[in-house]
């Protein structure tokens, strides 16, 4: 099987599979999250060139699209809407378990060595033929609507639910304790009522934030008598 | 040709490299990023696997999983920026408990 001479495919696969495999590497080793959502993208890259080739052209250009386009952009998005750190150092714990641990991982690889090893007489049919259509998009198109139609259909309600999820989620600009300095116009009266705070211009929400962890520190919570914002809370 | 274990063999060492980083991992944006990789860990082997037995149903699979990983990557940093405004960190160990 093992030509001396490697093919041109079997060297795209090296050269593909080692991208894929050292971004992955990188992607896990970084400290800071940017990196890692860049070496995710050049994981997502060297798959889709692997797709190829695998003759799926059409896996191929939805997993740049949908994966390194859309689903990457959303991750650095939150990384930078959320101004994250680099990831501290810290000490390990349960030292004396890391024996254990290189101990289940020589099985596993041992393990997955000996399946490998026996599936090297699997049959390697159908990618002989050149010409075949399995991974274009009229063969993927005609299975998706005909025999898979209710898979599809129901994909189509999940990525409904996920979509209103999202939306509940991420939307929760109605408690002042959110609010931006603009938004505080429902009664700040009742904020000075109980005690001496006031909202002042120059607030923000971590201002909100700081004097609402302030009061369940001193213990006494109920003092202030908070408004129907922060009861909602 | 290129054997289909390979791709196999690459898929398991891209798998097991997801597991250990939402493992070792403390960043929830991390994890996050770790089950991608172990996603398409998974979409790997469906391809080859089709591409190799001329059946077009583990490209269709794969395209569902895409899905899947769309609508989790919604949900899940809608989870992370609701978790985030709450306790201003993403370390999953301040995390740990689920009232503030």
């Amino acid at each position: 099987m093992f030509n001396l001479l490697p093919s041109v495919p079997q060297l795209l696969f090296v050269l593909f599979g080692a991208m894929a495999l050292g971004c992955a590497v990188a992607m896990v080793a970084q400290r800071n999250p940017l990196y890692s959502a860049i070496s995710l993208v050049g994981v997502f890259v060297s798959l889709a060139c692997l797709y190829l080739t695998l003759q799926a052209p059409f896996i191929a250009a939805i997993q740049v699209i949908v994966y390194a386009g859309t689903i990457m952009v959303l991750v650095v998005f939150v990384i930078m809407l959320l101004n994250v750190e680099e990831e501290v150092r810290r000490p390990l714990r349960l030292t004396y378990l890391i024996p254990v641990g290189v101990l289940l991982a020589a099985v596993l690889v041992g393990e997955a060595a000996f399946m490998l090893s026996l599936g090297s007489s699997a049959p390697t049919p159908a990618q002989t033929t050149s010409g075949s259509d399995v991974g274009l998009t009229a063969s993927i198109g005609t299975g998706m609507f005909t025999k898979y139609l209710l898979p599809f259909e129901v994909t189509s309600v999940l990525i409904l639910m996920a979509l209103v999820g999202a939306i509940t989620l991420a939307r929760q600009g109605r408690t002042p304790l959110f609010a931006a300095p603009g938004n505080v116009d429902e009664e700040p009266a009742v904020l000075t009522a109980g005690g001496d705070v006031a909202i002042k211009p120059g607030d923000t929400a971590a201002t909100g934030r700081a004097y609402a962890r302030e009061q369940i520190r001193s213990g006494d919570a109920a003092a202030p008598s908070t408004s129907a914002g922060e009861e909602e809370r | 040709m290129i054997p289909l274990t390979w791709y196999l063999a690459l898929s398991a060492v891209m798998f097991t490299i997801g597991v250990v980083g939402v493992i070792i991992k403390r960043n929830a944006i991390q994890m996050f990023m770790c089950i991608e990789l172990m996603l398409n860990a998974v979409n790997l082997t469906f391809v080859a696997f089709s591409s190799y037995f001329g059946d077009v149903t583990g490209q269709l699979f794969v395209f569902i999983v895409m899905t899947v990983a769309a609508a989790e990557a919604a949900v899940g940093l809608g989870i992370i920026i609701a978790i985030f405004r709450n306790r201003e960190s993403l370390d999953v160990d301040d995390a740990s408990v689920l009232r503030l």
